[in-house]
């Protein structure tokens, strides 16, 4: 799926702020709006070891949750059940 | 959450909201229920409730705004209101309890974990779900409401009144958790957990 995850020779082994940088990938894989959060991401997954791995990390962690979590079926009868009471109480 | 007064919708109005902007909702909201309680029954008559309140107090919910999210608040207010306090089985960890420890919104994001890609990308959905059970309710809650439901963070302060740097902060937390178990699965499985540094 993704290509880009073996580690770069160029990143730095450490991250300058790990707080800062690990506290905007995550809002950036949660879907919050960042002002130019796109070029930051680029730029801190290209140059950063530590923000690369936590990325990446951070993103199959979401990936199996969204994808692998059990699904229960809804009770076929439970929309049926909510309706007549409320029926009953108009 | 403001009540202001609106005005009132029709019967007509009602069942139209009714149909098409709750109703659909019920099984995003059954899955909640049932991660909330593990129980089939209790699950039914969490969701039962909950559309019972929402069509009772469907005056207050405004059109064009998010109804799935004022869904969950309900169903997540009366799961803390009623079903805890009638639940005979005694909580694992008191709602109370984590939120003294766990409010402050200072979070330590240098403590790293040694999870690997592969091993996360290799779990069963039997293992991500039980690692995601495990978790303190409040800390179930915010992954449910963040990855498996999608809500924003600022949806998600809505539902559990709380600022959105609390959001952050306990969802970080409890992605922290949630690596710790799934690592300990992965040892298990006979991955390598070793940083090869
Ligand atoms: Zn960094």
């Amino acid at each position: 799926m993704d290509d880009n995850s073996t580690p770069s020779g160029d990143r730095k082994l450490s991250c300058s702020d790990v707080s800062k940088c690990f506290q905007l990938l995550e809002s950036i894989l949660d879907g919050e709006n960042m002002p130019n959060s796109k070029e930051m991401l680029n730029e801190k997954l290209a140059k950063c070891e530590p923000c690369f791995k936590h990325f990446h990390l951070e993103q199959a962690i979401r990936d199996v949750l969204k994808t692998k979590c059990t699904k229960q079926a809804v009770p076929s009868e439970l929309e049926a059940s909510i309706r007549e009471i409320i029926q009953d109480k108009k | 959450m403001s009540e202001v007064q609106r005005k009132k919708y029709s019967e007509q109005e009602k069942s139209k909201i009714f149909d098409q902007e709750f109703m659909p909702n019920i099984d995003s909201m059954y899955n909640f229920a049932y991660r909330l309680t593990f129980d089939e029954d209790d699950a039914k008559d969490l969701v039962q409730d909950t559309y019972l309140k929402a069509f009772r107090f469907i005056n207050s919910f405004e059109q064009g705004t998010n109804a799935k999210a004022w869904l969950f608040r309900i169903l997540k207010n009366s799961f803390i209101n009623d079903y805890r306090k009638k639940s005979k089985q005694p909580a694992k960890i008191d709602y109370q309890e984590v939120e003294t420890y766990y409010n402050s919104d200072d979070v330590d994001y240098t403590s790293t974990t040694d999870l690997r890609v592969d091993a996360v990308k290799d779990m069963l959905g039997d293992e991500i779900s039980n690692a995601l059970n495990s978790l303190a309710v409040d800390f179930r809650t915010v992954i449910i409401l963040c990855d498996l439901e999608g809500f924003t963070y600022e949806e998600m302060a809505k539902i559990l009144d709380i600022p959105i740097g609390t959001v952050r902060s306990r969802l970080h937390r409890a992605r922290n958790l949630l690596k710790d178990k799934l690592r300990s699965y992965a040892s298990t499985m006979g991955y390598s957990t070793d940083e090869e540094e």
